[in-house]
């Protein structure tokens, strides 16, 4: 399976593509809208500012658009998540659109929402073998607010807030599995099993 | 459900690529190869890890980044390196081999505007500004230079001032009580945390279990972070985790 790690020019891709090595894949770390638009498997990455990942997206975004609502399974990481959503308060400018909904500002009294934190998931199968205590590795000051029905986990920090979404083979979780040990590498490979499973 | 959970972080005081525990910032003694000690807490239990290069020259950061991309191949937690970071590009450079947050202390006070610059760039949660904090009478004054310098700025103002720059996390260590192992400075830690908005980890001074228990609550601290307690086995990282978990502080529980 081809699998492209977006590339917005900033912060450490290393941990997700060491994450995803663990759970048995192979990803190509891509700036290139036709190889991204063309990969099997799409991860987008958490780390950087929605505008300035919009910025390195937009020229592509109609195809890698088309690629994901084709059925190509897709990853979106924290800010990965957010920008498969229509808009975001952090700037100004749309973003992917798959997910329906907005971005906005945490509603907590210390922001960035920075730590381990306890979730409530369903039972998805992308949280096969990961018990209902398992704590996941957060770092967002931003959270999506989906107006369609989505989530497939929460957390609570402030407010309650989506964890996790998942349409179809589309997924986004806010908080970072490559940063959360075990439960986080489990997800990896659930969502890498379910990506072959659809091929 | 459970709240946040206060995070344990070790410290690996680096110097040369080899990681190093300094008394009060002066006589540093060699403990071990930073990957391997950081796999091993990772295993105990670790929250987070953090790497800062006491020596911070420039030949220094090459070896620190390789010493980081290293240690990120197999480290599956969060990683914030500091020291000897004081461009932009060296920001870049160092989340690009694998740091998921940088930390940055002098470069911030002579140059307040690379916080901001690398906040709108990597977003907040990137950004650690490292607070050296020296008490002065009722006030603690920030140091730069690994602890050599004095700046002339009010720690507390200064805290507040970094965050409005877009500050995502304030590293802040008490220069009086760093080494001592007599405990961290509970009013600092508490007198910061109340005064900003964003996660405050305490640093310096921590010689027992107990200390980190003490600076996490009554020190509102969201996060300790500790090297000589841990770096010389007398206390694994799992160990700080049960007694916290038995005095109802919330923590990630490990296994």
């Amino acid at each position: 399976m081809k699998i492209a790690i977006v590339d917005y020019g900033v912060g450490n891709l290393h941990s997700i593509s060491k994450g995803l090595e663990r759970a048995g894949a192979e990803a190509r770390i891509s700036s290139s809208p036709d190889e991204i638009a063309e990969a099997e498997c799409i991860i987008f990455p958490g780390v950087g500012a929605f505008g300035a990942a919009m910025d390195v997206l937009r020229p592509a975004a109609g195809a890698i658009r088309s690629a994901i609502e084709g059925g190509t399974p897709t990853l979106g990481i924290c800010l990965g998540m957010q920008v498969l959503f229509e808009k975001s308060e952090e700037s100004p400018g749309d973003g992917l659109s798959v997910f329906k909904g907005t971005v906005r500002r945490l509603n907590a009294p210390r922001v960035p929402h920075m730590g381990w934190n306890n979730v409530s998931h369903t039972d998805d199968d992308v949280f096969n073998g990961i018990s209902g205590d398992a704590q996941f590795y957060f770092a967002n000051s931003f959270v999506c607010d989906p107006t369609e029905k989505v989530t497939i986990c929460e957390t609570v920090y402030g407010e309650r807030f989506p964890a996790a979404v998942r349409k179809g083979v589309m997924f986004g979780t806010q908080f970072h599995p490559e940063k959360s040990g075990e439960p986080g590498l489990r997800l990896l490979a659930n969502f890498i099993r379910i990506s072959e499973e659809c091929r | 459900m459970m709240p946040l959970t206060k995070r344990i972080i070790p410290c690996l005081d680096v110097k040369d690529g080899v990681v190093v525990k300094g008394v009060r910032f002066k006589g540093l003694t060699d403990v071990g190869d930073p990957p391997t000690l950081a796999v091993k807490y990772q295993e105990q239990g670790a929250d987070e890890i953090v790497f800062l290069d006491v020596k911070a020259s420039l030949a220094g950061v090459e070896t620190l980044r390789a010493a980081v991309q290293k240690t990120a191949e197999q480290l599956f937690v969060p990683l914030t390196v500091g020291g000897g970071v004081r461009t932009f590009e060296d920001v870049r450079k160092m989340l690009r081999v694998g740091a998921d947050k940088v930390s940055m202390n002098t470069a911030a006070v002579s140059n307040p505007s690379l916080i901001t610059e690398c906040a709108e760039a990597f977003g907040s949660q990137c950004v650690v500004v490292a607070i050296d904090a020296k008490r002065d009478g009722d006030s603690w004054e920030v140091h730069t230079h690994s602890g050599t310098r004095p700046s002339r700025l009010d720690a507390i103002e200064w805290a507040k001032g970094v965050c409005e720059a877009g500050a995502g996390e304030i590293l802040l260590t008490s220069m009086d009580c760093d080494g001592v192992r007599g405990g961290y400075d509970i009013e600092l830690t508490r007198r910061v945390a109340r005064s900003v908005s964003v996660p405050v980890i305490a640093s310096g001074g921590c010689g027992s279990m107990e200390h980190i228990a003490d600076v996490l609550s009554e020190g509102e601290a969201d996060a300790a972070l500790a090297a000589s307690i841990f770096h010389y086995d007398e206390h694994t990282v799992l160990d700080v985790k049960k007694m916290l978990a038995s005095k109802g502080i919330p923590v990630r529980w490990f296994g």
